[in-house]
């Protein structure tokens, strides 16, 4: 059956288009790889690259009007474009097995996890005389689940984004699949998490010999784990090699940038390098003659930007489509901004012995019980000042803030603000807080208004105070802020809609400026973006604080972000700060073992070193 | 071994069983209270019309004294509690008062009008579901093409022609131009009418009257069709916009992805989760449908609530109002709480947290 020579999965100059609508435009273009059983080839690029693109081109449900146009694409010298229909379905799932990007909804909310494991064993086909309740038990037991028997009664809103993540890896490796596509399979999930589950789908991929894509836009993680990377960029390989060599010697300047655009989690701190703009849309490059990176290369000379540069040779296996490889190792970040310490010792914001606990609804039924989302927490925000808070999900840092913007009111403890006790969270209180602290969302995209223009967005704080609210001097601030977060002065009649995610956040960074706040309270503001636009805005928050000099307490669970950006740092552990202290002191010699596990669970910045996280099984829990 | 971390969760069977008892306990208690709202707000409206009830159950030559011992007979001289009171323990009793026009216990009256119109909703809201359904079902299966823009268009003209307006219709075309069936009443005369639970088409099929059966039917046609027909629309559009939702979700690109056929993965998945909204908006339409007869009734003459609370209306008919007021008012209530036990075993997200 299987043709253990050849490669499990080959491409030749595929090329997919949308043909759809008033134009068509290249959505992909010269593919050109061959993967071989058992190894893993990492999908490395920026969203809108088209690393997605190829998993739904193996699938062959690709949008409405999406083509593919020239080229091959062979699962085990069968080609999967021409293949009749009936005969791919017989292969997904069977022969090609996917793993999704979102564990919750990749499961069936109003069916239980046994209903589905079994409706995929039956499909996929048992062994004679075997029960697909033992075989489904078997299969949880193989990705580490425990509590098989219980599990199958579960329903996946019962259980946490990990636990679904591996019920979805136990159903994609139950047919010992030849071919896995893995599509960002753990950027939902926490850095702890993220290692447990990649270490899981490597141990899987060992045992049934599978070949695996893994699509991811960290290119850090794709080094750890990958046999050979392939860096995309706007629908186009940009460089395709080993993946140790493409990672400790990019030849193309795009993998230099984004390498270097990612903060480090160790050794001595350096600057980011800010890629500008964002990557072309799909739409302009048909117009583009040269170079699809040229306009955001460092490197680029006039040659760039007169024919599209080949795909050339430049050491075994390794190619990439750069006429400068030579000048790559020549892109070095810019010196990092100098850390700014608190101007003063006198903290600006103080939190004692702060708890918040919540107790479940009122029932005739049920007693009622409390849980402490925070508990017993003291900390302190100097003036000027950078404070990191880290965690797992469910650890309380988005409590917390909630707790310091005024969100919610303390259980217990005490809050001073500037001198100011304001714990009661009254209407004076808040009025005063207001003031004081500004709030930036997570997720932009529902953090805007979707009907209202950005310029009236930004400048929304003003309603509040009454102050500086008449129409002319809105527009004024508003044009004054989008100079200052780097938009053109007529986005401020645009909507959300209108503007890309990074151009999103910073709206929302700048409408929480609006009346300069003396402290940010940023609630996870760059997680879920490409590191090329995490620079641009951690770029843009140090600059920010040097022209008006607040202070920040910036939440994250991704901890290099919090080694870049933050003087000092807390590690929240349900509800509990179990560690703090200057970010540099934290991160080289940690003394919590909740700290170490964290640290550990990050891939290393060089790929030679071994990443072993903690994978202790401690942890799994119901959320 | 570490403790089982789900210790008391197992959701079929017993627990299922539990789960839905403690809602019925739940809804039934929390409806005591608002059966006593409803009560009082009928009692207290109605005693604010410029009706006199002593004087209109008397002939109209009656003279003042004999109006005014038959207010003392019927205790309107006594303060308005007092007589909220009595009205309420008489109530409790079953006796909702004597109908001031018909001269016949309210009691009976609804009694032997009731089985009509629940006949007449309950089927009318089967038609409803079919045609909703399947036209949802077909507005889905054709979506982007062009017969979606055709059927749209006819479900909104559909969605635009109220009830009444399918009643008159119906019964011009099939009544009265092709003379096909019958269009008054619940059957034509000459046929035996069998009484044992007040509903015709049951009592007709217990006692093996099949002719009358047939012809209780086909008094229902028409007016179930025209009820149907202008619920349907809606049901249409919620239960295809549902299925899109549903299709946008990535449960569904990954049993694509896992290989199972379009037929399975519409009927399991995707019809599983879209079944929600339409059913809430089924339980919201079958509560209206008991107000919602009234003028089909009158169309078709048929001897149902509506009708009878036009006449109470039109008769300043106090103790009918009030009956049917309540009547309604538990109907609705009971429609929720069957609503909301399909929704906790069709939704786990509701029956186990």
């Amino acid at each position: 059956m299987t043709n253990s020579l050849g490669p499990i999965l080959s491409a030749h100059n595929l090329c997919v288009e949308s043909l759809g609508g008033k134009e068509s435009f290249p959505v992909l273009t010269d593919l050109n790889f061959s993967l071989q059983p058992g190894k893993i080839l990492g999908l490395v690029g920026e969203s809108g690259a088209g690393k997605s693109m190829i998993g739904r081109t193996i699938s062959q449900y690709l949008p409405n009007g999406f083509a593919v146009t020239r080229g091959t694409l062979e699962f085990d010298g069968e080609d999967l474009v021409s293949m009749a229909p009936e005969r791919r379905r017989s292969l997904l799932g069977r022969d090609i097995a996917f793993i999704p990007q979102e564990p919750l909804s990749g499961l069936n909310p109003v069916l239980s996890v046994g209903q589905q494991m079994k409706e995929h064993l039956l499909r996929i086909g048992l062994a004679p005389g075997e029960n697909w309740r033992e075989r489904a038990l078997k299969e949880f037991e193989a990705v580490h689940l425990p509590h098989g028997a219980a599990l199958l009664d579960k329903y996946p809103h019962q259980l946490s984004g990990g636990m679904c993540q591996r019920i979805l890896i136990a159903m994609a490796f139950a047919s010992r699949p030849r071919l896995l596509i893995a599509d960002e399979p753990t950027t939902a999930l926490d850095v702890t998490i993220q290692a447990r589950i990649v270490k899981l789908i490597a141990e899987m991929q060992k045992r049934d010999g599978t070949a695996v894509i893994f699509i991811t836009h960290d290119l850090r993680l794709a080094s750890q784990i990958s046999d050979e990377i392939m860096v995309l960029y706007a629908g186009r390989p940009a460089e395709r090699g080993p993946a140790k060599q493409l990672f400790s010697a990019p030849a193309h300047p795009y993998t230099r940038c984004l390498q270097l655009a990612n903060p480090t989690i160790s050794g001595p701190r350096r600057g980011l390098f800010i890629l500008p703009e964002r990557m072309p849309g799909l739409r302009v490059l048909k117009e583009l003659k040269g170079c699809r990176f040229a306009s955001r290369c460092p490197n680029a000379v006039e040659a760039c930007t007169e024919s599209e540069p080949p795909l050339a040779d430049i050491g075994p296996n390794h190619i990439a489509a750069c006429i400068r490889t030579e000048k790559t190792p020549e892109i070095v970040p810019p010196p990092l901004a100098p850390g700014r310490q608190a101007t003063s010792a006198k903290a600006h914001l103080l939190g004692e012995k702060l708890t918040k606990a919540y107790t479940t609804a009122w029932s005739p039924f049920a007693r009622r019980s409390s849980f402490k989302a925070v508990n017993s927490v003291d900390f302190t925000l100097g003036e000027g000042e950078f404070v990191g808070i880290v965690g797992e999900s469910g650890s309380g840092k988005s409590s917390l803030a909630r707790l310091v913007v005024g969100l919610d009111t303390p259980t217990e403890g005490r809050i001073t603000l500037a001198g100011r006790d304001v714990t009661a969270n009254g209407n004076v209180e808040k009025a005063y807080r207001r003031e004081y602290i500004q709030m930036v969302f997570q997720d932009p995209q529902s953090a805007l208004n979707p009907r209202r223009r950005i310029g009236s967005i930004v400048t929304q704080a003003n309603e509040a105070t009454g102050l500086n609210n008449d129409t002319r001097e809105r527009m004024e601030r508003a044009a004054e802020l989008l100079k200052e977060i780097g938009l053109p002065p007529d986005a401020a009649m645009r909507f959300p809609s209108q503007l890309s995610g990074g151009q999103k956040q910073r709206v929302n960074i700048a409408r929480a400026l609006c009346t300069l706040p003396r402290i940010l309270v940023a609630d996870e503001i760059v997680s879920g973006l490409d590191v090329s636009v995490q620079a641009q805005l951690l770029d843009l928050l140090l600059k920010l604080r040097d022209e008006h000099g607040f202070s920040m307490l910036f939440i994250s669970h991704d901890l290099s972000v919090v080694r870049y950006l933050c003087d000092r740092v807390m590690v929240m552990y349900r509800g509990e700060v179990v560690e703090s202290g200057k970010t540099e002191t934290v991160f080289a010699d940690p003394q919590h073992p909740y700290t170490r596990s964290l640290l550990a669970a990050v891939p290393p910045d060089d790929v030679n070193m071994e990443w072993s996280p903690v994978l202790s099984e401690a942890s799994y829990q119901v959320e | 071994m570490r403790p089982d971390p789900f210790p008391d969760i197992v959701i079929r069977g017993k627990r299922m069983f539990a789960t839905i008892a403690k809602l019925l306990v739940k809804r039934v208690l929390t409806a005591i209270p608002i059966l006593l709202i409803v009560s009082a707000l009928l009692f207290c409206i109605l005693r604010i019309l410029p009706v006199d009830p002593a004087a209109m159950s008397l002939p109209p030559n009656a003279t003042v004294e004999e109006v005014e011992a038959m207010r003392t007979e019927m205790g309107l001289d006594r303060p308005l509690y007092e007589q909220y009171g009595i009205w309420l323990g008489k109530l409790l009793e079953g006796d909702v008062g004597r109908s001031i026009h018909f001269r016949q216990d309210v009691t009976s009256l609804i009694g032997s009008t009731l089985p009509a119109t629940i006949e007449l909703a309950v089927i009318a809201m089967v038609v409803a579901t079919i045609f909703g359904l399947a036209g949802g079902l077909f507005l889905f299966y054709v979506r982007g093409t062009r017969a979606e823009a055709v059927m749209d268009f006819f479900s909104i003209l559909l969605l635009s022609l109220p009830e009444f307006l399918w009643s008159l219709f119906l019964l011009l075309i099939f009544g009265v131009f092709f003379e096909v069936l019958p269009f008054t009443g619940r059957l034509s005369p000459g046929f035996e009418r069998p009484v044992v639970t007040g509903f015709l088409l049951i009592d007709s099929l217990v006692t093996g009257n099949i002719s009358t059966f047939f012809n209780a039917l086909q008094h229902m046609i028409l007016p179930c069709l025209a009820l149907g027909i202008a619920l349907s629309p809606s049901l249409m559009r919620v239960l295809r916009s549902s299925l899109l939702d549903a299709y946008q979700d990535d449960y569904i690109q990954q049993a694509r992805l896992r290989g199972l056929s379009e037929k399975r993965i519409l009927i399991r998945h995707g019809l599983k989760n879209a079944i929600l909204p339409t059913l809430s908006l089924m339980g919201v339409q079958f509560g209206f449908l008991f107000g919602g007869t009234l003028l089909v009734e009158i169309i078709y003459s048929y001897p149902g609530m509506g009708n009878l609370m036009v006449d109470a209306i039109r008769n300043a008919d106090l103790p009918i109002i009030q009956g049917a007021g309540l009547t309604y008012c538990i109907a609705v209530l009971v429609i929720s709480i069957v609503v909301d036990s399909l929704y906790l075993i069709l939704n786990p997200k509701l029956r186990v947290r």
